[in-house]
């Protein structure tokens, strides 16, 4: 299974709305995410925006939170999502 | 490219392509006379002013007031943004968006400053239920 990444931003409400989904995606799959908070951590905002070229086409053009990456395939999902869709993006990974 | 205007007659500050035909604040016509960045900065400077968590809610209450959006009547959204509004201004000198990141490079870091120009945005253009990416504005219900 390759390392997921959640990049996150603490006052951002759409990743508080993702939150419980990631963590009962991750009890229920034992998939395990690196969440990455990104605009109180300089070093996870300079690692996200490493992943710029790759990130920003799937997410309207910019770096915006919550986004789901798999750095080994540069698999995007970007924003709040349903719990199935993020599990279906999630299992795709294994 | 947009440069800084000053009205000869009372200072006002204009940065933009070409400065107003009249002065908004004095009303005098063809006042403008294009000044160094040096200067405009340094005429701001002389009115220093902050903006506190209530001035800003007000101000983009009356921002909203006449326009097709309103503030998102859920106040604990409102809050949390606020919260990472005012955090980015402390920690990174603008009000950028809570849920976008800065690239670094400050012209396209201009566009997440709040209120953004969400208008153009695939989250509200064209949607019955649009709102900006971070959920601050939404548009109004008839």
């Amino acid at each position: 299974m390759s390392k997921l990444i959640m990049f996150y931003a603490r006052e951002c409400p759409h990743c508080q709305a993702m939150m419980p989904r990631v963590e009962k995606l991750e009890k229920e799959e034992k998939i395990a995410f690196d969440k990455l908070e990104v605009w109180h951590d300089e070093k996870n905002a300079d690692l996200m925006r490493s992943y710029r070229s790759v990130l920003a086409p799937k997410c309207g053009g910019q770096l915006r939170t919550p986004t789901f990456f798999n750095p080994d395939t540069n698999d995007v999902l970007c924003g709040e999502v349903s719990y199935e869709k993020l599990k279906e993006w999630a299992l795709k990974q294994k | 490219m947009k440069k800084f205007w000053r009205c000869f007659v009372c200072n006002d500050i204009h940065y933009g392509v070409r400065p107003p035909e009249v002065c908004p604040t004095c009303l005098v016509k063809n006042a403008y006379v294009e000044v160094s960045s040096a200067e405009a900065r340094k005429v701001c400077a002389a009115t220093e002013t902050t903006m506190t968590r209530e001035d800003f809610r007000q101000a983009i209450e009356k921002f909203s007031d006449k326009n097709e959006f309103q503030v998102n009547p859920d106040k604990e959204r409102v809050e949390m943004l606020l919260d990472g509004l005012f955090a980015n201004e402390k920690n990174h000198s603008l009000k950028y968006c809570p849920c976008r990141l800065t690239s670094g490079d400050l012209t396209e870091d201009l566009k997440l400053v709040c209120p953004c120009n969400f208008l153009v945005h695939e989250t509200y253009k064209d949607k019955p239920d649009g709102e900006c990416w971070c959920g601050l504005f939404v548009r109004r219900k008839p």
